[in-house]
This record gives C-alpha cells, structure tokens and sequence, in this order.
C-alpha cells in the first residue's frame, strides 16, 4: 500500500522537527536565573568573605565567562591566577586593594598591556554588583598568589560616600553598554 | 476531497456541535443542584447565602482599592513568556515570509520582462498568489502579538511606546501603503502596462523592507539600547532607532528573508510536484522548485558573513554581551546551530547533485565524478563545526583528557576551526553548483581549457587561503586572531565572483550534450526541498531566541530589568522544544495556505501545460542562475 503524500509530508516535517529537539536535549542544560542581591552581614569573618566572593566570581558577577584561573596561551582576557602578587605593584601609587578595586569600578583606567578593553564597571548594570559583594569578590581574589586581608570594614574610595564614588558611578563606555570605544584600558 | 464532501463534513459537524450542545444543556438542567422545595417556592439554600455574601465582600473590596497598574499579568498554564515567544515567532515567520516572496517575484517578472519569456511571467504570478493569504496571516499573528503585548508587559509595552511613539505613525501608514502595493500589484497582474506593474513592485518591496527597518530598530535597541539616560529617560529618538545592531539586523535578515522565503516556495512546488497528476505539471514544478531553491541558496550563502558583521557589532556594543552569546550561557547553543547548518549544506549539495540527472545519466557522468570528494569534503567540515570546545564527560574521562577539552578535538572546537569549516563548505557548495551548470554542456571557445584551469586555479587558491589563516589563527593572540575571518571571507567571496563571471562567458556557446527534461527528478528530491524548508525554519526560530533571549533577565539590556517570574533564561532543551512548536504550528498554518493555493491553481492545468518538457528551459535557467 502506497502511503499517501500527505501522511508522508507531516512524517517528515514532525520526524524533522523530533529530531532537531532531540538534538537540543543532548547538550548541557542549564537554567540561569536572574542574579539576586547577596545579603551580607556587616560582621563576616575574611574567610567567610573570601566564600561568598567565590561565588560571585562564578555565579552572579559573571566574572569566569571571560577570565581563567591557572591557563596560558592565546588568551581573550587576562589570566587570574597569581594577581594579588601582581596588583600590589602594577600601578604606581595603587596598593593591591586599591588596584583590585580600581579594576572593578574603573576597569577602563589601566589596560594590562597585549589586552584590549572590554571589561565592563562592575558596580553598574548588567552586572551591578553592591559594595558589599565587590569586597567579597576583592576578598577572593587576594587569594589567588596571596592572602586574604580584606574586611567589611575596609575602605575603598570608590564606595558610596567614598571619593571616587562619583567616578565609580559615571559610565566610562558607550552606547549603554560596557563598550569597548574606550582608549584606555582594562584590568586586572 | 471533493467540494461536496467538504461542505457535507461541515454541515454534519454543525449539526453534531448544536446536538452536543442541546445535550450538555439537558444534562444540566437535570443533574443541577435543586432544593428540596418547589421551583416556585425556592428559597435561598445556605450554599446561596454564603455565595452572595462573598459576592458583596469582593465588591464593597474592589472599591475600596485604589487603581494600580499593573506590571505584568500572567499568562494561563505555559506563562507570559512562553505565550509571547510563540505568537511573536509564528509572526515574524510569516512576515519573512510576506518580505521575502514579493523580492524574488519581482526578480523573476524582471527576467521575464527583459527576455520576453512568459513563463518566467508566469512563475513569478504564481509565486505572488501564496501572498494573498499570507498576508492576512501576517496581520493576524501582528494584532495577536500587539494585544498580548499590552496585556501582559503592560508598563514595558509602555515604555517601549514612549520612547518611539514617533515611529508608529510612518509604520501603520507604511502597513496601508503595503496592502494597498500589493493588492494592486496582484490584482492587476497582466493588465496594466508592465513598466507601471514593475515600478509597482519596486514600490512594494521598498515599503515592505521599511517595515521590516521600523520593526528591527525596536527589538534591536532591546538588546543594544542608545538614545537614552542610565534611567531610561528618551534623549534622542533618532540614537535609539540607529543603536549598535541595527543596520547589521537590518542586513542580517533582508538576506535571511531571502533565503527562507526561497525555501518556503520550492517546499510549495514540492509539494505541487508530488501531488502532480501529469508530466506537464511535474515539469512547471520541478522548475519552479528548482528556480525557489537557487534563490534561498543564493540568500544563504553570504548570510554567515552578515552574522559575522551581527556578532562582531554586539562586541562592540558589549564585551559582556558576546561572551554570554559565544562563551557563556547561550555557547552550547551554536553546536545545535552546527547540526542544523550542516545539514542545510549536505542538503542543498544533494539536491544539486540529483539535479545532474536532469540530463540524463551518460551526460551527467563526467559532473558526478566530483561529488564523493565534495561529499566527503562537506562531512568532514559538518564534524568539525559541530565539534565543542569542552566535552560533557564523566570525572574518569574528563581526568583521562587532562581536562574538560579533549587534546585533539578540543583543537576543532575554537572560532578558527569553525569559521575555516564553514568557509570551505560554502566553496564546496558553489563548485556542486558550477558542476551542475555544467552538466550537459561543452564549452567550445578556443580558450576553454585555459579558463577551466584558472576557475580551479582560483579555487584552489580561496581554499589555500582559508586553511592558511584558519591554521595561522592557533599561532597568534586573540586580537589578532579575530580579524582573520575577514580575509577568510573575502577570499571566497572573491573566488565565487571571478568563477561565476568566467563561467557565464565561458558556456555562452556551449554544446549541448543532452535536453534538460525538467520533472524527470526522483521524489526524493522534492523530499529534501521539503526537508530544507523545515530545517530553515527551525534555524530562523532558534537564532530569534538567541537573539532575545540573550538579554537574559533584561527588558532592556542594562536599563530595564525583567521582574517577571519568566525572567530566568531556560534550559536548551525548553528552548528547542518551543522553536519545535512553533515549526509546527507555522507548517500547519503554512500546509494550510498551500492547500488553497493548490486549489486554485490545478483549476488551470492549461498554463502548467505550456512549460516545454523536452527541455528549453537550460537555457533560461541558465540565464537565471548567472
């Protein structure tokens, strides 16, 4: 018996349609959330700092879609491994905290030379992370080649209150995003 | 089905939906809830008391609330995202749709017109008739997607509102002065003077690709906003209608309205084809499928390179941005795109390939010597595009590699791998398609050994020039690397130019080794431009979510945050399963418009006679393909 061509046509278009949502549940799947603010008590010991800034960097602050930890090679972004060594001497009269710091709120201010820009202010959208959460992520990222020094109680000129805060606050891109018609540079 | 069985079916199901009717209210009435006293003495139950308290509560309630507006409403059962996503996608589908055909009609009436060849007339009046219903489909899905936009985004609906109001005006007047084009154009088809007809379809399409401009600038500044304050207040109109990706979308689906609309219509022939009573029809179908097919080929061939351009644009915009749509949430999401582009490729080849027989076997031998090497050619890239950068591997595996890549495949999952793939696949394309021109005919000018040695010179030399800087690339930083798909690009596109303009002169006064005998193609033919159809359209919906669902939780990325509670980015998987259902329902929608077209076409099985079976026709399309 002779299937007719319309059976066959549906048998084809759904068998087609089937097979390319097949194809769709073999790869990772992965539900991401919209970021929510990180509640963090004024009095979190540095090594409980160092946790939640870990979990920023990998979760909300989007921090390890773009930089690696420990590789080498023909990277897009600077490598993070062995930095809290590196940002206590990178840029005369910045300490470690202050460049790290610098990076986040500023990343346009100092471009790791062989990079180009593209790091967007960390404190504004689609990032936004708080204070708070910046100083947890600093918290962490003394860990990588050093120790954690950080506090809740540390201060940073950037922070609301702070002087730097109106730079900090003030968009060092253009069009709305973090682009990268800058000519000045990206940390860390 | 005849006529008459169909109004048959109709009336027995009216009068089987009024006498289910009739029952449901006989049931009711005697299975409903009644007091122990008489009708004409009932008095209210406990139930009824309780019941009409509960109704004045909620009434004195309501008002006493004060108005507020509301931010969002939701949508029953699959949510007021998975709603909005569906009727927008079904719509932009038929608006490609709507775009697309009148641009490539009015080509083909143009042929016709400059080589006095009715046929060519003819084709490009039946490609307008599909419009008709099309059209109306189009406003449809339009009015849907307007009214659930206010209902459920109400305050971002808004927004969206104040901020290009100014554009409203110039798109309904556009909308009216499309209907108006088209109608006119359709309706007045071989009764106005030809000049005036094309001039009308000129004005058509510039009203339809104005549109689609107004549209494109406000999805666009969604995901790349400009224009505005940090608070989303409106500084320049003209800023938020030209943001970062606007032109590059505007570009972007011009070509890919093209290519799908060219591949809606040859599934239409196909579909003619295989329901063809006669070898007359047979033959206009398989041409007019084969004459859809070049167009969408034609369409998708340089559309990698406007994506380039697309992509390349939301860098500029957003560093943060690229990276979720290439290295972050959205990545695995370019391996599916992988599978679906490759089997365009091996898809389209396959029907060039089945094409050669046209000629007959003995002719097509020579031409087919070459399609195992393109064959395994096509494959090989198809593999290597598909090939991910980090494998889904047990923690046993995953040590045993020395990591998430693997050493060696882990090589083939990075952009210079894939862009040299995809560029390699596209030549290989182009050499099935110059085969295939070639089919049958000798060229007889003194210098034809010469210029067939150059046309390979030059293709050899495109594909040297790929695979150079496609290996080059390992070897030098990413700022640097990334400016190689230029040069990749330009060299095909180079290639392709000087081959085809050598060509078109060199079979100029070929010999004819054999008659093209147009609808002497096996089924299975038409099966793949089916096939084509299908996979070009779950492409062009899973490419729409990247786009918007690259915004993540944004309205407006950066400016307006999505609260709503589908504010998450869903799994793949979801994602895949929706772009299906869309496919579906688009197919059904568009089987349905097919049918009716059907119907009024085989009315007329005199024109479809009239196309020259024996062939005649090499040469026309020969001069449409060139």
């Amino acid at each position: 018996m002779k299937v007719p061509v319309t059976i066959r046509l549906v048998a084809l278009t759904v068998g087609a349609t089937a097979f390319y949502t097949y194809v769709g549940q073999l790869v990772p799947q992965k539900e991401v959330q919209p970021p929510v603010v990180t509640e963090i008590a004024e009095d979190v010991t540095t090594e409980q700092m160092v946790e939640i800034g870990r979990q920023i960097f990998n979760g909300k602050g989007i921090c390890s879609t773009c930089h690696t930890i420990g590789r080498s090679g023909a990277l897009r972004f600077p490598d993070l491994d062995g930095v809290a060594t590196r940002a206590a001497d990178r840029v005369s009269g910045l300490g470690q905290v202050e460049y790290l710091a610098q990076s986040l709120y500023q990343p346009n201010a100092f471009i790791v030379p062989g990079f180009n820009p593209g790091m967007p202010q960390i404190n504004r959208p689609p990032v936004d992370l708080s204070d708070a959460e910046i100083k947890a992520v600093i918290a962490y990222l003394q860990t990588l080649g050093g120790e954690a020094t950080m506090t809740m109680d540390t201060p940073l000129r950037y922070q609301a209150g702070g002087e730097g805060a109106q730079a900090a606050q003030a968009a060092d891109g253009a069009g709305g995003g973090d682009s990268a018609e800058t000519t000045e540079g990206d940390a860390p | 089905m005849s006529t008459k069985r169909i109004v048959v079916l109709i009336l027995a199901g009216a009068i089987a939906l009024v006498a289910a009717a009739e029952g449901a209210r006989w049931l009711e009435q005697r299975l409903a809830y009644r007091s122990p006293v008489a009708v004409e003495q009932q008095q209210p139950t406990p139930r009824d008391q309780a019941v009409e308290e509960r109704q004045a509560r909620e009434l004195e309630e309501a008002k006493s609330r004060p108005y507020e507006e509301a931010e969002y409403r939701e949508f029953p059962v699959i949510g007021s995202r998975t709603a909005i996503w569906v009727v927008a996608q079904v719509k932009l589908l038929f608006a490609a749709f709507v775009l697309a055909v009148p641009m490539f009609a009015l080509i083909i009436e143009l042929i016709g017109y400059w080589s006095k060849d009715d046929r060519y007339d003819r084709l490009a009046y039946e490609f307008t008739s599909l419009l008709s219903p099309a059209f109306a489909m189009t406003a449809a899905f339009g009015g849907v997607l307007t009214f659930m936009l206010i209902i459920l985004y109400p305050k971002f609906t808004n927004y969206l509102m104040s901020v290009f109001s100014p554009t409203f005006l110039p798109y309904v007047l556009l909308l009216f002065a499309e209907a108006a084009l088209f109608y006119t154009y359709y309706y007045s088809w071989g009764k106005i003077g030809k000049r005036v007809h094309l001039t009308l379809g000129v004005m058509l399409n510039l009203v339809g690709t104005g549109i689609m401009f107004i549209a494109n600038a406000w999805l666009t500044f969604m995901m790349t906003p400009a224009g505005i304050s940090e608070k989303g207040a409106v500084l320049s109109v003209w800023d938020a209608v030209h943001n970062y990706t606007w032109m590059p979308i505007n570009i972007h689906r011009f070509i890919a309205n093209i290519a799908f609309g060219g591949s809606i219509a040859a599934a239409y022939a196909a579909y003619q084809f295989l329901q063809a009573k006669t070898d007359a029809e047979r033959a206009h179908y398989d041409w007019m499928g084969y004459v859809a097919n070049l167009v969408a080929v034609a369409g998708f061939l340089p559309l990698p390179f406007a994506g380039y351009w697309l992509a390349s644009e939301i860098y500029a915009y957003s560093q943060t941005l690229g990276l979720t749509m290439m290295g972050g949430a959205f990545s695995w999401l370019f391996i599916i795109q992988a599978v679906l582009i490759g089997n365009l490729f091996l898809a389209i080849n396959y029907y060039l390939w089945l094409g050669m027989g046209r000629v007959g076997d003995a002719a097509a031998r020579r031409s087919k010597a070459l399609v195992p090497v393109l064959l395994g050619l096509i494959t090989l890239c198809f593999a290597v595009w598909a090939t991910p950068r980090s494998i889904i591997a047990t923690v046993e595996e995953t040590q045993a590699m020395g990591g998430s890549f693997h050493p060696l495949l882990g090589f083939l999952g990075v952009m210079s791998a894939k862009n040299t793939a995809v560029n390699i696949m596209i030549l290989a394309t182009f050499v099935s398609f110059v085969l295939y021109r070639r089919t049958g005919r000798t060229p007889t000018v003194g210098w034809a050994r010469l210029g067939t040695m150059v046309q390979t010179g030059i293709l050899l030399l495109a594909g040297g020039t790929v695979l150079f800087f496609g290996i080059y690339g390992y070897f030098v930083p990413a700022e640097v690397r990334i400016k190689f798909s230029i040069p990749q690009v330009l060299s095909v596109l180079l290639a392709m130019t000087l081959v085809t303009v050598i060509d078109v002169v060199l079979l100029r006064s070929a010999r004819k080794e054999g008659e093209t005998r147009w609808g002497d193609m096996p089924e299975r033919s038409q099966y793949v431009l089916i096939f084509l159809a299908v996979t070009f359209t779950w492409l062009m919906g899973l490419m729409g979510y990247l786009r918007s669902g690259l915004r993540q939780h944004w309205h407006v990325y950066g400016v307006i945050r999505d609260t709503s509670p589908g504010a998450y980015t869903p799994t793949l998987g979801y994602a895949t399963k929706v772009v299906s259902v869309t496919v579906l329902l688009f197919f059904l929608l568009i089987g349905f418009i097919f049918w009716l077209s059907a119907l009024a076409h085989r009315e007329k099985p005199g024109e479809a006679a009239e196309v020259d079976e024996g062939g005649g026709e090499a040469e026309q399309t020969g001069e449409l393909a060139s």
